[in-house]
């Protein structure tokens, strides 16, 4: 029936040759035999068997230890015992508790025992027991994957070009997505909702696309502009205005592990890392073709340059691959080169394919296609390239860094920097010596007669504490010093090579060696050939952007969707393996995936394509026949409300207060203050660690993507992004969670943020009008984005004037510090009530979601 | 089966809530979506909450439990590494055997050793079961503590308590069923990570007037702080029938209101001004060395009886790499009494039997001594972490009392019988909650994860 149905079959080559030289029985001496029966069989049978036997509910790794062949074919990844090689044999690197391979899991055996073993292997390891069934072949065989089978799922497939559908309503469609979408709803006999009014759309694109609502001026501009061009000015303003970097390039620092600090132990900060931020925040405002915007954060370093600029971003791009969760103190330092390489792999596998790679790390993916070759094949490529080097603190490593082609015009700067900072050191050394001598005279003093001793012990301590001052500020001086710039990134080690399994992920225990190369079920053709001495990093970016790559195009237009419409066409949006979810549309997937690559690789014009359409200018309204057909929305017959993310909820805040200062780029972590570093001195056990007890005072300021994120937990004046469902600095995740939790609401209702933002809001409204209705109308425009209502206008009046009553009442407002504002003003009492309504305002459900 | 990023609707919101505190996230939550867990335990518990005394930075068991007459006949002399040449090390090099200081004796009926810096512990001997055998596979602070809190040494998992939460749900609908005092910064220890935020852990301080941050009023007056929220949800009724009756909207209406009965509760709560004067004493509370971990532990006791199913103490102070017999008896002083009166209170209150106590490190430290800077005489040497093998003890929550289980080698190096790794530990406590450790689950990426990932085997022998 499947005459012509040729399966491609790859099997570990080491294993098979093994299998069958074994088949035939093996003759043992009468002293070998006894030595087995005594020393070895027991042993086996006492602590191995239950695991790793015919009579194990579940063999562990894949290995039998109840025949010769089991010992010599080993586990997932290696042979047990090689004969005659004690070096060689994982047995007994598990049994000595080497390397991290400890066996037997419940103690260590006697050194008695181990002995023996290696004496039995010295013997050549004779072993009178053949295969009792064939279950061991079974039990390799199931270690292949059936790359063509594996083939047939949908995300495998190749992206298909589709004809834009019919539908019956054709006034509706306006962008082709809009055909898409209205088939799909036709098919299913729903009526989509009505477009959402002006003010919602308006403020809907705008937190969209810039992170931030709408001014009153841009609301006017857009109600008032009746041409239909009015929607595509807007959004061509948004996608023009640098606040649309700064708000995409924080959704794909989500997908980078990216901190201010590297791992996560003792706070070591990462000096360079708003470098890589920056170009990000570049990269998605001048609209980098996504193509090459893959190819610089995989494989930058190794790309040809015209400009400084171009070589500068390449190398800073390359930060993609080392800003992460990297364990830098980890004593072990091959140990610590696998973990990176797997952090690399697993990161790229997610962020462009879609992919759970990092799960074939131990054995073959349980669910996909996806073997041992694969993900050994992609490790080879990053173990070759280097990332991490020793540095001379304790047992640390630290992240490579290169410099970075200088400007002239920046080279004059760093040299007039320079010659400031040496006078700064000389006034330092002025000082210290200035308390040095003050402190031998006071030495003098005390050794005389008449001496007090009180006067002197504070004397001293004064002088004590200046001298550790100077100190502090002397080491922070010198460790700072004006330097070339630099960035933290990768590059090729001169040995690259091909790697080898690593035993469950163990850098010590290795298996068969695997030639580089790309994920087999992806691929279109036999891997790039990777050129001597290079790691394979281009090739893997010339991979990952090709426009044959069946993955790439679709996980990054599906990322872009959901962002928009709330839930991606395909909701695992990490994750396009079979156990994903399958896409609601999946034409309009492909149509858009195929948009995307022929049109240059442009994200700003996907975009604009996107939020043009009909289907994103819907209402958010309930439709009880549409619900019943579709409760979850999945043919979006509405739009998707959306929680505001952390950064939306703080920038609006100080958007709508007119407390947002624009200040672009630049580190996070203001490491100019002495006080918010330690351990500066050369050679400490430590690396350089932050503290951070002291911030720039505009940073409260701040569009929220520049202040500087911390692995444990967000600092002030951050911290709402560990309430508001930040993405772990530690996780690569491309969609956020959107939870309500009692703490949120907390939050909104007594936290300096909303405070202080309202008293700001308050003091403005207060100046710019004297009536009450005016101001109030501007209070609704500003924080809602719409005109007021005249119900609403009645219940702010009559809340204000019970806040005035109550405010007398509690007699002197403000016993918080925030509120010291209000007892400089005026009338405290009219004051007092236009701040709690604007923080009414602001812990609203209207506030903190879009529509 | 979806995956975890299903959306919402308000039936399964309902049930979310119903076993959440007061909370609702608006994907990824629904029992339906990703879990498989009905809130209910999967067989009959021995215990329904756990209180995990967490002593941050490693304890020294050769110390405290577990001494060796090998290190201290050769205290001072090198001795041989037992450990992997792959590693680095730094203060240690020189490989002398520290010995112990401090007399451990056997004690009680059971006569499981205990230093005599813990003498109130020691009272206690036939109460707890110590375990001699714990193993852990990181020799470092943050991912050593990841590890121990989520099962995961790297990556972003639910804390223990979470995945406790999610699986039994909560027994007071006024309190979070996972409170964790005086945490540590990484948010991660206590996160829900997939999990629905609901059973994230909320953190608390003894402090009684900011126990939990936001919760002091910033409007001038009690009055009109109550004002201002009926504004706000005025506003937020008006908005919710426009959008009829999402479930995120109604969500951030309840929260409010809870969060305003907690700027009430809460200070109640950690009000410890009804509490005996016995009890206070019992827990060293008003004495400086021990009052804060004292309340701390009190505390616990209380929320644990008011229905909360995982409460978590952390208490640092532990990782002595310099001059650990100078250091270690200020580190016991702060906690030993604490530690043992929540035992003694819990057993007075008839608690006990139902309230599984921890007390553990994240790892332990080497029976060799480390000195940093490479001059100072052997006794003020400190100890370097050790993750092979340390001591943690249990009580209660059907845990065999008074049993010593676990053994290590001459040095004090490998466990040679009676380990516990971290995964078994987490599957032994899950058990004693009535819970599945390979049942209960959570499919997130498309697989089903487990607190013990694809670990962890229940101790069979140390159950009563």
């Amino acid at each position: 029936m499947h005459a012509r149905r040729f399966l491609i079959v790859i099997a570990f080559l080491s294993i098979l040759p093994v299998l069958q030289a074994s088949e035939k029985p093996v003759d043992l001496t009468r002293e070998e035999s006894d030595f087995f029966e005594a020393r070895i069989r027991p042993v086996l049978v006492r602590y191995c068997y239950e695991c790793h036997s015919s009579e194990s509910k579940k063999i562990k790794g894949s290995l039998r230890l109840d025949h010769r062949e089991g010992l010599l074919a080993g586990g997932e990844t290696g042979p047990a015992v090689v004969p005659g090689d004690v070096q060689q044999s994982l047995l007994i690197n598990a049994l000595r508790y080497d390397d991290g391979l400890e066996m037997p899991p419940s103690g260590k055996l006697s050194d008695e025992v181990i002995g023996n073993f290696e004496k039995w292997i010295k013997m050549g390891a004779p072993d009178p027991r053949t295969t009792s069934s064939s279950t061991t072949t079974a039990s390799l065989k199931s270690k292949t994957v059936d790359i063509e089978a594996g083939r047939k799922h949908w995300a495998y497939q190749p992206v298909k070009k589709y004809a834009v559908p019919a539908v019956s309503d054709t006034s509706w469609p306006i962008e082709p997505t809009d055909h898409f979408i209205l088939a799909s709803l036709e098919k299913a006999k729903i009526r989509p909702v009505a477009e959402a009014d002006r003010h919602t759309w308006l403020r809907r694109v705008s937190l969209d696309l810039n992170g931030l609502p709408p001014t009153p001026e841009q609301i006017q501009a857009f109600i008032s502009d009746k041409s239909p061009e009015a929607w595509a000015r807007v959004v061509d303003r948004l996608l023009a205005s640098p606040a649309y970097g700064e708000r995409w390039a924080r959704h794909w620092l989500d997908m980078t592990g990216y901190a201010d600090q590297i791992g996560t132990s003792n706070n070591v900060f990462a000096e360079h890392a708003w470098r890589y931020r920056d170009y990000l925040i570049d990269a998605f405002n001048v609209d980098k073709p996504f193509d090459r915007f893959i190819t610089e954060q995989i494989a930058g370093d190794l790309l040809p340059w015209d400009t400084a600029k171009q070589r500068s971003d390449n190398l800073v791009a390359t930060g993609f691959l080392v800003l992460g969760d990297i364990e830098i103190v980890n004593p072990d330092k091959l140990q610590l080169e696998a973990d990176l390489a797997d952090l690399q792999l697993t990161k790229t596998g997610m962020v462009f394919l879609g992919q759970t790679l990092g799960c074939v790390r131990c054995h073959d993916h349980k669910f996909d296609p996806i073997g041992l070759e694969d993900y050994y094949g992609l490790a080879g490529i990053f173990r070759s390239t280097r990332s991490v080097e020793k540095i001379d603190n304790g047992i640390w490593s630290g992240i490579t860094v290169a410099k970075l082609p200088e400007s002239p015009e920046a080279r004059q700067k760093r040299m007039n920097a320079a010659s400031e900072h040496a006078r700064l050191l000389d006034s330092l050394k002025e000082s210290k010596d200035k308390l040095t001598r003050q402190k031998t005279d006071m030495e003098k003093a005390a050794g005389k007669m008449d001496a007090d001793k009180d006067a002197l012990k504070k004397k001293e301590d004064e002088l004590g504490r200046k001298m550790r001052g100077v100190d502090r500020r002397t080491r922070h001086a010198q460790y700072f010093k004006p330097a070339e710039p630099r960035a933290f990134a990768v590059s090729d080690m001169p040995s690259a090579a091909d790697t080898q399994i690593t035993v469950r992920g163990n850098a010590h225990a290795l298996g068969a060696k695997v030639p580089r190369g790309m994920v087999r079920v992806i691929s279109w053709s036999d891997s790039a050939d990777i050129p001597d001495g290079q790691s394979g990093r281009l090739e893997l970016a010339r991979w990952l952007a090709d426009e044959q790559n069946p993955l790439t195009a679709r996980v990054t237009v599906n990322r872009i969707w959901q962002k928009l419409f709330g839930e991606g066409l395909v909701r695992s949006v990490d994750y396009f393996g079979t156990r994903g979810e399958k896409p609601s549309h999946p034409e309009l997937l492909d149509h858009l995936a195929m948009q995307f690559m022929q049109g240059g690789w442009s994200q700003k014009r996907l975009i604009r394509s996107l939020v043009l359409s009909r289907t994103y200018r819907l209402g958010n309204t309930a439709d009880a026949k549409a619900s019943a057909i579709d409760p979850e929305n999945r043919l979006l017959w509405r739009m998707n409300r959306q929680r505001l993310d952390a950064e939306a909820i703080r920038d609006s805040m100080l958007a709508v207060s007119g407390e947002l200062r624009v200040i672009r780029g630049g580190p996070g972590m203001p490491l100019e203050f002495p006080e918010n570093s330690s351990s500066l001195e050369p050679k400490a056990v430590n690396p350089p660690a932050y503290s951070l007890v002291k911030f720039r005072p505009e940073q409260e300021f701040q569009r929220t993507v520049y202040l500087p994120v911390i692995r444990s937990a967000q600092p002030e004046p951050s911290n709402l992004r560990d309430l508001f469902d930040f993405t772990q600095p530690a996780q690569i995740s491309g969609r956020r969670s959107q939870t309500i939790v009692p703490t949120q609401a907390l939050f909104l209702l007594n936290n300096n943020l909303p405070r202080k933002s309202s008293i700001a809001l308050a003091k403005q409204l207060l100046n710019q009008s004297g009536q009450n209705d005016k101001r109030l109308a501007e209070l609704w425009l500003r924080v809602y984005n719409r005109p007021i209502t005249a119900s609403e206008m009645d219940e702010a009046i009559e809340f204000l004037q019970q806040i005035k009553v109550s405010g007398q009442m509690a007699g002197k407002s403000g016993d918080n510090p925030a509120d010291s504002a209000i007892s400089q003003s005026g009338d405290s009492s009219e004051i007092l009530a236009l701040i709690e309504l604007c923080h009414a305002l602001l812990g609203t459900n209207e506030f903190i979601f879009r529509q | 089966m979806s995956d975890d990023t299903a959306f919402y609707t308000r039936r399964q919101w309902l049930q979310a809530t119903a076993c959440g505190f007061g909370s609702v996230a608006l994907n990824g939550i629904a029992q339906a979506a990703g879990g498989h867990n009905s809130g209910k335990p999967h067989f009959k518990p021995k215990a329904t909450r756990v209180i995990f005394l967490f002593m941050q930075g490693g304890p020294s068991q050769i110390d405290l439990f577990d001494p060796k007459d090998y290190i201290n006949q050769r205290h001072g002399k090198p001795i041989s590494s037992p450990l992997n040449k792959n590693l680095l090390q730094v203060g240690t090099e020189k490989f002398l055997a520290l010995g112990t200081s401090v007399p451990v004796r056997p004690r009680g009926e059971s006569g499981t050793k205990i230093s005599d810096l813990m003498p109130n512990l020691a009272s206690i001997a036939d109460d707890i079961c110590l375990l001699r055998g714990m193993n852990a596979d990181n020799p470092q602070h943050a991912p050593a503590e990841l590890q121990f809190h989520t099962g995961s040494m790297n990556d972003v998992r639910p804390s223990m308590g979470s995945w406790i939460s999610y699986g039994l749900g909560t027994e007071n609908q006024n309190l979070p069923s996972f409170i964790t005092v005086h945490p540590q910064a990484d948010v991660r220890y206590y996160g829900s990570a997939f999990l629905p935020a609901s059973h994230q852990g909320t953190k608390l301080t003894v402090d009684s007037k900011a126990p939990i941050d936001n919760l002091s009023r910033v409007s001038p007056s009690e009055l009109i702080q109550r004002q201002r929220l009926d504004m706000v949800q005025r506003l937020n009724r008006r908005h919710l029938q426009s959008s009829q009756n999402e479930a995120g909207m109604q969500g951030m209406i309840e929260a409010m209101e809870l969060a305003y009965r907690m700027q009430t509760t809460t200070p109640d709560l950690v009000d410890l001004s009804r509490e005996s004067k016995a009890t206070l004493e019992l827990y060293g509370i008003g004495d400086p060395a021990t009052d804060r971990n004292g309340r701390a532990c009190l505390l616990a006791r209380r929320m644990s009886e008011a229905g909360v199913r995982f409460v978590q103490v952390t208490m640092g102070g532990w990782d002595h790499h310099g001059n650990v017999r100078g250091n270690l008896p200020g580190s016991c002083l702060g906690s030993d009494r604490p530690a043992a009166a929540l035992v003694k209170d819990l057993k007075a209150r008839g608690l006990l039997d139902e309230t599984l106590v921890l007390w553990s490190g994240e790892f332990g430290r080497t029976p060799w001594s480390q000195d940093l800077s490479g001059t100072s005489p052997i006794d003020v040497h400190g100890r370097e972490h050790q993750p092979q093998s340390f001591c943690a003890w249990m009580a209660g929550g059907g845990i065999k009392p008074g049993l010593t289980y676990g053994e290590t080698d001459d040095m004090g190096f490998h466990v040679t019988s009676g380990k516990i790794h971290i995964h078994d530990l987490h599957a032994t406590i899950l058990h004693q909650l009535g819970l599945d450790h390979t049942r209960l689950t959570w499919r997130h990426l498309g697989r089903d994860y487990r607190l013990t990932d694809v670990y962890g085997n229940v101790i069979n022998e140390i159950l009563a």
